[in-house]
């Protein structure tokens, strides 16, 4: 079980090699294939985890949440979908037409190339980058541009002013995520994401960086704009800010962008700081999506507990609290490392 | 302790998430109401002694009533009372006021209408009908209260009709059954059997008070039968 998809990928290899294709068309036929399966799963992965929050918010609430289409409600999200896929697309009539219908697909492939550093499980990442945890960080903080563009492209001023907000917010929350792995990372030796993992063979991170995972967990809600930091959209105040004027499949991309950051944020987070694939009895790569799923759920279980805060709070949350603690937690870490090296351990 | 107050939170939430929902799925699970519960306000005109204290008591003017006077007396009659319940607030005052618990709160709160003269609910009283009271007052009574009492009336003189019937053919009553056959010998020889069979007796005697037609085509068919028996004994 463990290798079933390894094997699969090196059978695949070898059967197209044996056809008489050159290695490296089959390695990039295969990297095509490894790339599609990953888009199917996030996007359908996505149907599940909008069902799950309603969930979890309805039982938060003491509700049921959706339960009328088929089992617990399992085919509502489906029946949304359909209805979102089959609505008028409206792009308004002083918008920024490029702008505006270019945003809602880039933030989607951003989201989407977040996936090709991940390792899915023991030599399951699509790219085995050296700078893994650089390219995840840089690649995040993109998708910033994104909703400045949405929000500017609309030429609507609430969502232009949600858009700035989430300019603000996002990027003064990236330095303490960054600060945050930079421990991590000292620990590990390494920017690869799978040597990190295999760095964490005695003990998970979060027992090494407890600290470091805080703050990674805050400002990754931050980043992925979930409660209680959901300023830029706010749909009290902003009427969903940056995406107000979107509608139909435009809107739903960016919901889809917005989860699957969701995962991809609580993947790294397994990987940092909880061991990625490590663990006893099952495969490598059903411990990850567990993890995943467990993290995952407690975003969830934050969102529906906690009270959006205060735009200047947040802001200086951000500056005054988590970068200074971030900062130094790398120190504590450089200090320690130093100490533990000189002991000779 | 930072954030103290935030651990609190999520165990709150995770206890309500673990809790049982409270969801009523309206239409198919139905809620529990409570005994005084308020509902549709009804009215119930046989109690209402028109005495306008409701209209008094509503702030909101929902109720309205039209009278009658009563010939020989100083009391009125109603006519209509309408509920307008659209205006409605389920204050209760009205219900307070009634002395004679005319108006009340049943269960009904599915009050949505299609139309809006729908929600406007107007009861009229069957009409009424004037009975001596005694004492020379004149009293009304709805009409559907003297209804069953007709009926019983009408029970009543039957029976008495059957059992004279059920008397005079016993004891001959050959003049009563000249009337359904067709000579007097006929009748002689039919009042002589009933005389002599009870249970023809009776038959005969429901069948003239009830249905005289028939009374006569088995009066005949006694006759005939009759003949036949004694025709057929003095053969032997
Ligand atoms: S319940 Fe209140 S508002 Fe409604 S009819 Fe009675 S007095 Fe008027
Ligand atoms: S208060 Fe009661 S008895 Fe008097 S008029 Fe109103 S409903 Fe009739």
């Amino acid at each position: 079980m463990e290798h079933l998809f390894t094997n699969i990928a090196q059978i695949l290899t070898s059967w197209m090699v044996s056809l008489g294709l050159p290695p490296i068309w089959a390695d990039l036929i295969l990297l095509i294939g490894q790339w599609t399966i990953i888009v199917v799963i996030v996007t359908l992965n996505v149907i599940v985890l909008v069902w799950l929050e309603r969930k979890i918010s309805g039982f938060i609430q003491e509700r049921l949440g959706p339960n009328r289409l088929g089992p617990f409600g399992a085919f509502q999200t489906i029946a949304d979908a359909m209805k979102l896929l089959t609505k008028e697309d409206i792009i308004p009539s002083q918008a920024d037409r490029w702008i505006f219908m270019t945003a809602p697909m880039l933030f989607i492939v951003i989201a989407v190339m977040l996936y090709a550093v991940l390792p899915l499980g023991q030599g399951m990442e699509v790219v085995d980058l050296n700078v893994g945890l650089f390219y995840f960080i840089s690649l995040g903080s993109l998708s910033t541009i994104c909703l400045l563009m949405a929000g500017w492209g609309s030429n609507n001023k609430w969502s232009l002013l949600g858009a700035m907000r989430s300019v603000a917010q996002m990027i003064s929350y990236e330095i303490p995520l960054a600060f945050s792995l930079l421990g991590v990372v000292m620990l590990a030796g390494s920017l690869n994401l799978s040597e990190i993992v295999t760095a964490q063979n005695r003990y998970w991170f979060i027992l090494l960086q407890p600290v470091a995972f805080l703050t990674y967990f805050i400002a990754a809600t931050a980043e992925l704009n979930r409660g209680p930091f959901d300023m830029p959209e706010a749909e009290q105040e902003l009427t969903a800010g940056a995406y107000t004027e979107y509608t139909g499949m435009r809107w739903a991309l960016f919901f889809l962008a917005e989860y699957t950051n969701l995962v991809a944020v609580s993947a790294l987070a397994a990987t940092l700081f909880f061991g990625g694939g490590q663990g006893p009895w099952l495969p490598s790569w059903l411990w990850i999506i567990i993890k995943t799923y467990l993290i995952m759920l407690v975003f969830m279980w934050m969102k529906w507990t906690f009270p959006r805060i205060r735009m200047d709070h947040l802001m200086s949350f951000s500056w005054k609290v988590l970068i200074p603690v971030s900062l130094a937690n790398i120190l504590i870490t450089g200090l320690g490392i130093e100490f533990f090296r000189g002991m000779g351990w | 302790m930072i954030g103290k107050g935030l651990l609190k939170g999520l165990g709150i939430t995770l206890k309500h998430g673990v809790e049982k929902p409270k969801t009523i799925q309206y239409p198919e699970q139905r809620p529990y109401l409570q005994e005084r519960f308020r509902g549709c306000l009804e009215f119930d005109y046989k109690n209402c002694i028109v005495c306008g204290m409701c209209t008094k008591a509503c702030p909101n003017n929902v109720l309205s009533f039209e009278t009658a006077p009563i010939e020989g007396s100083k009391k009125k009659r109603l006519v209509s009372y309408t509920i307008d319940l659209q205006y409605c607030m389920f204050c209760n005052l009205c219900v307070e006021a009634c002395p004679t618990n005319t108006l009340f709160f049943v269960h009904d709160f599915e009050l949505s209408t299609y139309r809006r003269d729908e929600i406007k609910k107007v009861y009229i009283p069957p009409a009424l009908t004037q009975v001596d009271a005694g004492g020379g007052q004149a009293e009304l009574i709805p009409q559907d209260a003297l209804e069953p009492d007709r009926e019983a009336e009408a029970e009543a003189k039957r029976l008495k009709q059957l059992q004279a019937m059920k008397t005079a053919l016993s004891k001959g009553g050959q003049k009563v059954l000249a009337k359904y056959v067709d000579t007097e010998e006929d009748a002689a020889v039919l009042a002589n059997l009933l005389q002599a069979d009870e249970k023809k007796r009776d038959k005969m005697a429901a069948l003239i008070v009830d249905d005289k037609e028939k009374a006569r085509k088995v009066a005949q068919a006694f006759v005939a039968k009759e003949r036949k028996t004694q025709a057929g004994g003095e053969e032997k």
